[in-house]
This record gives structure tokens, C-alpha cells and sequence, in this order.
């Protein structure tokens, strides 16, 4: 447990600047990701991908921004407050231990580096199997695995090339798109960018064993002209998120799609389209969509 | 459904069948069940499943060039009704799945088989519904969601790899 923690920490305060390898079903991506903590514990983090259309990802400290040159389009995401683990400190000692047998199963080497090996097999089928190789003296995952309960790796990213440390320098978390991006299409709700957090008068009929709500508001969503309910269940290492949002003028079909080890499930209730998604299986998913129901009261 | 039976059955009339294959071509849900009717048909002919991905394909590529040569006239009408009358039970569907998944030796070239790892032929709670790879329009809820992940906690910004790999450019595939 004590190893997830400094994953976790390690990941949000070191320098290192890498490539990583995605895998998800057939297909594998090469990344570059550069990390740095300033002298006043800011955070920045720049994602490139190697491979296929160019794709990047930048954090500064609590927005992250996706530029898609290939669409000409910028999607923005800011949130308030911190993130997990700080958000979790409850779910992370009891929902884990209670939900998943961790065991450490020895060392193994990644990138050239000397790691340890996490493995976190669920007790039952509602969420996913985890492994790590951490870094063994910062704790920095290196590797990590989703698996299934046959045991299909499901997605997995692994460093194959690192260096732990450096100066911060800010060109180096910069979009190479910054300048150009400006006349690009900005994914930002029609309507100006908030989070409202607060009861939305939805809920669902049964919890999901470990599943617990963690968050829940009212926000804007890039792209969706009204105003989007969210709501988050987690068992400490998986979460689904359950969106809710008027009815779009095209009624859509009930659907089911994937994303690497996200599943994806649209339905209708009463007269909303609810999104829930999340990296658990399609059961859970489904469960917690079909458990949803508005309780009202809320200001709707 | 009916109309999918009457369809396959070649027992419309043409106007009342060009109308049907519109209707197929916008419905992605109708689709599926075309797909599934075929597939089922194919499995209890003992045909080999490779036929419905590719058999599907030829189809939708007619239905977009000329949609007249569609017009079936099925002599093996009797094989069809019987894979229709099992087709209307949903644990029928889910058995062909099931035998089709792990009983036929051509099943990891087959549409099925290439479908993702999550595909609860056996265990989901509503096995006609299958999922397809992701085309980008969840973009923006992946990004939202991610920043409560703790898999984003754990191993920071690596994760958002998932949202931008559906980008439009990159889907498709």
C-alpha cells in the first residue's frame, strides 16, 4: 500500500523526461513525456506522441490541454482542488485492501532501470487487475499493466527510455502548437467554464460493492451547450464517471465502445442521455449506468 | 426486427425493401442486428464466420454504389427462418456467440474474435450489445473523467494517451 502512495507522489514530484510505449489490443504507441516541479511545487507535464497523427497533452498544474493539429482543435480541462490521492486518503487504505489482494512479487528491470514488481488482482468481476514495476528507490512506475480476470492484458504503458532528474526548463513543458493553435477551434462549453460541485438530483438505485461516490457537480463540458451533471464512483483505483446531459436533438442509440481498458455505455433515462465510463469492465460500467435515477431536489 | 427477417428473406417488394436498406444504413442499432442475424445464419449453416465480417462489408459497399443488386432471392429460404426463429431469443444469441468464440478454429481471424478483449460474449449483462472501439466523440468526457482517475494520481499524464489515440485521425482502424 505504502508502494502505491509513493507511486503516486513520485509521479508528481520528480523530474524525469522519457519515452513510453502504449499497447492496447493490437495497436502500440510511442510517447514523450517530460515532467517538471518548479522551485514553487508547480506542476508540468508535456505528452507528444511519437507515432501516427501528432497529438499532444499539457499539464500546468490543474488544467491540461489537448491540441489535435490534425482537426485543428484544442480541448481545455480545468478543475479545482486537488487531485487524488489527496481526494482518496479513506478508499486508499480500506477500499484497496478490501477490493484487491496486493502483493509485491519481486524486481524486474525497465528502461535500464531496477524496479519493483506491484501486483493488485481484484477479488472480484467488477473491476480490473493491476501491475506496476516502480522505480526501486523513487517509487516512479515505470510499467503498468491492466488485465482482465482470464488474465488478457488489456493495456499497458512502459517507459523504454528515461532519465530521472533534470533542471526545470519551461520550453521544454511548452506546445510546440502554443502559436499556432490560437486560431484553432477551442473545445470550451458554449457556455463559460465552471464546476459547480454539489447534489445534481441524480443517484444511483444500488451502489456497487467499493464503488463509493467521490465527487459530484454540476459543469461545463467542451462541446455540450447545457450544463453536464457528473458524478464519479471509485473503488480507490478504478473510477467511472457518469455523465448526464439533456437529450441531444438525435435521440442516440443505446451503445457500447472502448477506449484501451475504458469502457464506454450510452443510455436514456428519462429523457437524458447518461454517459458512464470509466477503466473498470463492461459489467460495472453497465451496473452503475443502469443503477441511475433522479431522486430530483436538486436544481436540475 | 420484422422487417430485417423480410429482408434477408427476400420476401419484400422493391420499394418496400430500398426503404428498409435506408433505414439499415442509418441505424447503426438495426445494423448490428443484420449483422447478427448474419452471423447466427452462418454459424448454424456451419459456414465459416469470416463470411459475416467480409459478407457485411460487400453489403454496405453495395448499398452505397447501387443498392438494386441487393435484391435476394433466397432459395435456402428454410435454413434462413429456422436462423431467424433462433435469433429472436437473446440466449440463443448469446450461445452462437459463445460456441462461435470458443469453439471454431477460424474464430481469431473472425470479426468476433477481433473484437476487444472486453466484449462480454458471456458474462455482460446484455450480451447483444457489442462494443466498438471508441471514434473520438468521447474525447472530451475521457479528459473530464481523467482528472479524477487514479490512474491518472499514479502515473500522471501517460493515461491521457487513451483520449488522444481516439482522436479522428487515428480511428478507423
Amino acid at each position: 500500500m505504502s508502494w502505491l502512495r509513493k507511486m503516486a507522489s513520485a509521479s508528481r514530484q520528480l523530474n524525469y523526461t522519457g519515452t513510453f510505449v502504449y499497447r492496447h489490443g493490437n495497436d502500440i504507441e510511442a510517447s514523450r513525456i517530460v515532467h517538471f516541479v518548479n522551485a514553487a511545487g508547480g506542476e508540468f507535464e508535456k505528452l507528444e506522441t511519437l507515432d501516427g497523427p501528432p497529438r499532444e497533452v499539457i499539464r500546468t498544474n490543474d488544467q491540461v490541454t489537448c491540441y489535435l493539429p490534425n482537426t485543428k482543435t484544442v480541448l481545455i480541462e480545468k478543475r479545482r482542488g486537488r487531485r487524488f490521492p489527496s481526494l482518496l486518503p479513506a478508499q486508499l487504505t480500506s477500499g484497496i485492501a478490501e477490493y484487491y489482494t496486493v502483493r509485491q512479487t519481486g524486481m524486474d528491470r525497465t528502461a535500464t532501470y531496477s524496479c519493483r514488481i506491484l501486483v493488485l488482482t481484484p477479488k472480484d468481476r467488477l473491476r480490473y487487475g493491476h501491475e506496476f514495476c516502480a522505480e526501486a528507490s523513487s517509487g516512479l512506475p515505470l510499467r503498468a499493466k491492466t488485465f482482465n480476470e482470464k488474465g488478457d492484458v488489456l493495456e499497458s504503458f512502459a517507459f523504454t527510455e528515461l532519465r530521472l532528474g533534470g533542471k526545470f526548463d519551461h520550453d521544454k513543458v511548452q506546445s510546440r502548437y502554443a502559436a499556432e493553435s490560437r486560431d484553432w477551434r477551442i473545445g470550451r462549453a458554449a457556455s463559460p467554464s465552471f464546476e459547480s460541485p454539489g447534489p445534481t438530483g441524480w443517484g444511483l438505485a444500488r451502489e456497487l460493492p467499493g464503488f463509493r461516490k467521490v465527487t459530484e457537480s454540476k459543469r461545463s463540458i467542451a462541446g455540450r451547450g447545457a450544463p453536464v451533471s457528473h458524478l464519479v464512483y471509485s473503488d480507490g483505483l478504478a473510477a467511472v464517471s457518469v455523465f448526464i446531459e439533456p437529450l441531444p436533438r438525435s435521440r442516440p442509440p443505446r451503445s457500447l465502445s472502448h477506449q484501451g481498458a475504458v469502457n464506454i455505455y450510452v443510455r436514456l433515462v428519462e429523457e437524458h442521455m447518461v454517459t458512464a465510463l470509466g477503466e473498470a469492465p463492461v459489467e460495472t460500467v453497465m451496473r452503475i449506468a443502469n443503477s441511475l435515477e433522479y431522486h430530483g431536489t436538486a436544481n436540475k | 426486427m420484422e422487417p430485417i427477417s423480410a429482408l434477408m428473406d427476400g420476401e419484400l417488394s422493391e420499394s418496400q425493401m430500398q426503404q428498409h436498406l435506408a433505414r439499415l444504413k442509418e441505424d447503426p442499432e438495426l445494423l448490428h442486428s443484420w449483422d447478427m442475424f448474419h452471423l447466427i445464419g452462418d454459424v448454424l449453416r456451419g459456414e465459416r464466420l469470416l463470411l459475416s465480417g467480409a459478407f457485411r462489408r460487400g453489403i454496405i459497399e453495395k448499398l452505397a454504389s447501387e443498392p438494386t443488386v441487393l435484391a435476394p432471392r433466397r432459395t435456402k429460404k428454410k435454413v434462413f427462418t429456422y436462423a431467424l426463429s433462433a435469433a429472436a431469443s437473446i440466449s440463443a444469441v448469446a450461445a452462437v456467440g459463445w460456441l462461435a468464440f470458443f469453439n471454431n478454429p477460424l474464430a481469431p481471424s473472425s470479426e468476433i474474435a477481433r473484437a476487444p478483449q472486453s466484449l462480454p460474449v458471456t458474462a455482460a449483462p446484455s450480451p447483444q450489445l457489442s462494443s466498438v472501439p471508441s471514434d473520438g466523440t468521447m474525447n472530451e468526457y475521457l479528459i473530464a473523467h481523467q482528472e479524477y482517475s487514479p490512474s491518472t494520481a499514479i502515473q500522471g499524464l501517460a493515461p491521457y494517451i487513451r483520449t488522444v489515440s481516439g482522436a479522428p485521425a487515428a480511428a478507423g482502424r
